[in-house]
């Protein structure tokens, strides 16, 4: 029996504005891919890439960073940090055999539910065509070895 | 080993919100099985009365020390529960909302996928429950006296209105003495009211008020602290005049020396020792050092000295520092007028500057004012009275190459133009060349249809742009794209309003931002309209954006009464809870979290060699903590081991 | 009363840590006076019999040092494991990987291919390539089998103390060395060296600007380095601020920036994704075209953020499912 799959995407989503765009996206009944799951922090800023990893590795297909627009950041400049964590973050990912595609960083703000929506169910998509995360030829669990 | 302890789950129906999208039979019997939850509770509506009673009742019988509601957003409803918590004596750094409404039951079609992802969400709570940790509410004692920076209109009104209050103002001001563009003003549009009338009694309450320390010739240089806890250094110019001068002028006669005055835009003179106005506050004069003849020759055998009835003139005074200790700062630092002849594309076109009789609107303001250079009397360079003035709109304005917004305030002043010239001669006719107008009030608008049935010529140009001024003969060809070319001996030009020459050097000083025009931000355009971007400093007036005289004492008021209300003697201001906090154990002192602090609440000891939040400013973004790669920073209920077991939760 | 037996092993290494206990110098002398080695293969002739025939916990104390990739060194582990009362990891390699590990961006067929296949350099036309079991004549000829995956010490046996470095300074060995003879030891699995970062020891940490700011990140050839200037403010890639403290600041003392040996401090998880984020933080670029400008010196982060930790990484390691 095959059975669809359905990528699991762990999304870190600032309090003030990607978050309460998801929460708009709920009190406007947009529904999304039913597995994009949130994890609220204040300030995309305060998102590390090893927060991502950790997600990767825990087994999330794809892993998406969301914060205030640019110039909209409640903290002033944590979105900006983000973008440049994350520029680079993302230049070394395919080291790691992970595919780029896998991690999008994204402004959604707080009256954002349809944005939300589609960055969700886009990511989604694109995750669905690479199929489930593995890192073909990459480190692999010890049964491999012996 | 620390004991274990006991959660306790709350799973809310929402009434039909959640329960008829997600199997609550189901996710109650899952999570009785799960290993780490004391006591599972559902309800049909966790925030109605009876829900509340439920939840404080269940939560003193469980003895659970973590809460973990699953219901809507927390949002919607953290802060209720954590009130409920605190009651029922469990620290809300203890409670955790998973969002099963809003981010489940609402967004999830299918029932088993929903039911899913909301024990997901459930066990991510769970997950971090074991890290939380309780939070201490802090509080503070708080100043609550005023520094004002800017004297204008919107700085005399917010220090009067404090004052009122019984709270010391401090108001600083670069020039010599209070008004800023108002006092340059004969009449405030569109009722036409005198402005000297209005601020005349306003300054004389200043003058008269003990709570208020007026600070002028100053400059603020340093601002540091935080909201109820400023401290500011300022630097008081020298200006050879003891205060106990009284601004009888009897000096003035004698001075030898001539010099232009700012007051009047260049356009009259004073001697160099000078008021800028008649019963200015402080009434003191200043003398001007760069011309002064005491400083070069002595010509004058300072004859001012000898004239001064008080003894006043002391040609030792040096500079001197102020330091003021505050707990909010409201910045009234005011606007400056788009100069025609800085821009090659305005210079070129308009030839202010080259063109005789061609004024900007501030200095046809003078010319007006019954205090003017010309005491009142509009005239032509040759004495003669003008005949055909025009007045072009939107100088430097709503144009992507120059000032790419519309100051909403000089079509008014552009109105009055031909207001004020009919009152001094029926017979002038004036021709307004425009090609949109804006009227932000009925008044305004009720105004321009006025002044257009008195006689003003409204004219609209196809290409603003495009307005060009050229000499022909003794008079000046007004043309532009879509109206017939015409002559005028006057031309006036409505220039836009620009950031004050001030602004960057104060929002760095301040560490408040500046919008994409340049102007002071605001930390909300609805809801904390007054508040700049950093808690306790207020912008108001034309320092935030181009504001009529009427907004901005407006702006004023309100950011006067957001500190008088927020800042009240004996009463402590309650601080952030989920700041970020530095492990002296473990921080190398490598400084990487001082420079990505937004509100500058990092500090290095360069004593210990360690970096240190000051909490009272952190607002708990965590960044800092994202640029600790040592472990020693955290962000409170936030912190890495938390979002790390939050995110193994979802995977469970 | 006898001496307490000792033991050196390598695994996947360069030598290096070898040479650091050499260069105690005349130290070396006491610790051979007051330890009796009973198996060091870089250096004496001891055979794997005799450790097998020895009574189990009959070693006081077993030094490896490497990463571990093939069977063999992972049956000499886990042997030194059953007759030692303690294992100290020793080195980089043992404690996370170090420079081996960066293997595991590949894979044992990439890396045969390449190494006895593609190599420009190779003289292999019979294309041989290692493996397990070869048949020479009536002989059986084994090698032991080569791991897809490099691991960390720990990733195989449990380890006591760990000597972080690559190699380990001959004062922290010392310091080891005369705590275990003493008797006077820290709680089981602490790293032996100072939990703080690096900074809290560098003489150019004074220099560091408190707003520091980079606008491109540099390589060491590209500039030269100021010497009296912290090296992270002059755009290069120092580790320092992720790296803890106990190497004696000996690469900033000799002009290049740290890279990172020692590892992260006890509370961090993963050392190359919290430089990441540090070093992310105090970038001045903002357009994708300004951070692409900005990194373009930086062609290989994950070895320059995971030279020494890929074994203990989250997406390098042997965490890491397929």
């Amino acid at each position: 029996m095959t059975t669809e799959f359905n990528p699991k995407i762990v999304a870190f989503v600032c309090n003030w504005c990607s978050y309460a765009g998801a929460d708009k996206a709920g009190g406007q009944r947009l529904d999304y891919a039913h597995n994009v799951e949130l994890i609220r922090v204040m300030c995309s800023g305060r998102v590390t890439p090893s927060f991502v990893m950790e997600a990767f590795e825990k087994g999330a297909d794809g892993v998406m960073v969301l914060g205030c627009h640019p110039g909209d950041c409640h903290y002033r400049t944590g979105n900006y940090k983000a973008k440049r964590r994350f520029t680079l973050f993302q230049k070394m990912l395919s080291q790691f055999g992970v595919d780029p595609r896998r991690f999008k960083l994204d402004w959604v703000a707080a009256g954002e539910g349809a944005k939300f929506q589609k960055v969700s169910n886009e990511i989604t998509e694109e995750v669905k065509k690479l199929g489930p995360l593995k890192l073909t030829g990459f480190v692999k669990e010890r049964g491999n070895d012996l | 080993m620390e004991e274990k302890k006991k959660t306790i789950l709350y799973l809310c129906n929402c009434g039909k919100n959640i329960a008829e999208f997600i199997n609550m039979d189901e996710l109650q019997t899952w999570a009785k099985s799960q290993g780490n939850i004391d006591a599972v509770e559902i309800h049909d509506l966790l925030c109605a009365p009876n829900g509340k009673s439920f939840f404080k009742e269940k939560l003193n019988a469980s003895k659970a020390e973590n809460v973990i509601i699953a219901a809507c957003s927390p949002k919607m409803h953290e802060a209720t529960f954590s009130k409920l918590a605190e009651e029922a004596s469990v620290n809300s750094g203890r409670v955790l909302m998973a969002n099963i409404r809003e981010q489940c039951s609402w967004v999830t079609k299918d029932k088993e996928h929903a039911t899913k992802k909301a024990k997901h969400l459930i066990s991510a709570a769970l997950a971090k429950a074991p890290f939380l940790e309780n939070i201490e509410h802090r509080s503070l004692e708080c100043l609550t006296d005023l520094l004002i920076i800017g004297g204008g209109v919107a700085g005399i009104e917010a220090a009067i209105t404090a004052s009122r209050a019984g709270r010391k103002v401090y108001i600083v001001d670069k020039n010599i003495s209070l008004g800023g563009h108002v006092i340059t003003t004969e009449e405030v549009a569109p009722h036409m009211e005198c402005a000297p009338c209005m601020l005349a009694p306003r300054l004389a309450m200043i003058k008269n008020d003990p709570n208020i320390q007026v600070i002028t010739n100053a400059e603020v240089k340093a601002v540091r602290g935080f909201k109820g806890n400023f401290e500011a250094k300022i630097k008081v110019k020298k200006r050879y005049i003891e205060n106990s001068c009284i601004g009888c002028e009897a000096c003035f006669p004698v001075c030898p020396v001539e010099r232009k005055s700012e007051f009047h835009l260049g356009m009259g003179s004073t001697k160099a020792v000078y008021t800028l106005f008649p019963g200015s506050v402080p009434a003191a004069a200043i003398i001007d050092d760069s011309l002064c003849k005491h400083f070069s020759d002595k010509s004058c055998n300072d004859a001012c000295v000898k004239e001064c009835p008080f003894g006043s003139i002391n040609f030792e005074q040096t500079d001197s520092e102020l330091i003021v200790k505050v707990g909010a700062v409201v910045v009234a630092s005011g606007f400056d007028s788009f100069n025609p002849a800085k821009h090659p594309s305005t210079a070129t076109h308009l030839k202010y500057g080259e063109l005789n009789n061609v004024y900007t609107i501030n200095e046809f303001e003078r010319l007006a004012a019954s205090n003017g250079p010309s005491g009142g009397r509009v005239l032509l360079k040759d004495g003669t009275s003008p005949k055909n003035v025009a007045v072009i709109h939107c100088v430097g304005s709503r144009r992507e190459d120059i000032l790419n917004y519309c100051s909403g305030t000089c079509c008014v002043s552009a109105t009055k133009v031909g207001h004020m010239l009919r009152k001094q001669d029926k017979e002038i006719k004036v021709i307004n060349v425009h090609n949109d107008l804006s009227f932000a009030t009925p008044e305004e608008y009720s105004f321009y249809t006025k002044e257009r049935t008195a006689g003003t010529d409204y004219r609209r140009s196809t290409d603003q742009s495009a307005v060009k001024l050229a000499s022909n003969g003794k008079a000046i060809k007004v043309s532009a794209p879509g109206i017939t070319s015409f002559d005028a001996d006057m031309v006036i030009l409505a220039t836009g309003a620009i950031p004050a020459k001030s602004t960057p050097e104060l929002a760095s000083l301040l560490n408040i931002e500046t919008d994409k025009f340049g102007f002071f931000k605001s930390a909300s355009s609805l809801l904390e309209k007054t508040l700049s971007t950093i808690d306790g400093i207020h912008v108001v007036g034309s320092a935030q954006h181009p504001a009529s005289v009427g907004d901005s004492i407006a702006l004023a008021h309100s950011a006067t009464a957001e500190i008088l209300s927020s800042l009240m003697p004996g009463r402590k201001i309650e601080l952030e809870v989920a700041t970020a906090t530095i492990d002296k154990e473990r921080c190398a002192g490598c400084k990487l979290c001082i420079s990505v602090c937004p509100y500058s609440a990092v500090v290095f000891n360069s004593e210990k060699k360690i970096s240190e939040v000051i909490e009272a400013i952190c607002r708990g973004c965590g960044t800092c903590t994202a640029s600790c790669p040592s472990g020693a920073s955290k962000a409170r209920m936030f912190t890495n081991e938390q979002i790390a077991a939050e995110i193994g939760g979802l995977f469970k | 009363m006898s001496k307490p037996k000792v033991t050196f092993y390598w695994c996947a290494s360069c030598g290096g840590c070898e040479e650091t206990v050499v260069d105690l110098a005349e130290g070396v002398l006491d610790v051979v006076a007051a330890v009796d080695i009973v198996l060091w293969p870089v250096a004496l002739d001891f055979k794997y019999k005799d450790i097998e025939a020895m009574a189990d916990k009959s070693i006081a104390v077993s030094f490896i040092n490497g990463a571990v990739r093939t069977s063999e060194q992972e049956h000499i582990c886990k042997l030194l494991r059953q007759k030692s009362q303690l294992v100290v990891s020793f080195g980089s390699c043992a404690g996370s990987g170090g420079i081996p590990a960066l293997a595991n961006l590949t894979n044992k067929q990439d890396i045969f291919t390449t190494v006895y296949l593609d190599n420009p350099s190779l003289d292999n036309k019979e294309k041989k390539v290692p493996k397990e079991l070869s048949r020479e004549g009536k002989y059986d000829l084994t090698l032991p089998s080569f791991y897809d995956t490099v691991y960390k010490l720990d990733d195989i046996i449990e380890v006591d103390y760990y000597l972080p470095g690559c190699p380990p300074t001959p004062e922290l060995i010392a310091q080891a060395v005369g705590a275990i003879l003493k008797n006077q030891l820290p709680p089981k699995g602490t790293i032996l060296s100072p939990n703080k970062a690096l900074c809290s020891s560098c003489k150019l940490n004074d220099s560091k600007p408190e707003d520091i700011a980079i606008k491109e990140i540099k390589r060491v050839i590209d500039i030269k380095l100021d010497p009296s200037k912290c090296y992270l403010a002059q755009g290069v890639v120092c580790m320092g601020p992720a790296t803890r403290d106990g190497c004696g600041v000996s690469c900033i003392n000799g002009n290049m920036p740290c890279t990172g040996c020692f590892g992260p401090t006890d509370s961090v998880k993963d050392q190359g994704a919290e430089m990441i984020s540090a070093l992310g933080g105090i970038i001045d670029a903002d357009s994708s075209e300004q951070l692409n400008k900005c990194f373009a010196r930086l062609p290989d982060p994950a070895g320059t953020f995971y030279r020494y930790g890929m074994s203990a990484s989250l997406l390098g390691s042997k965490n890491k499912k397929e």
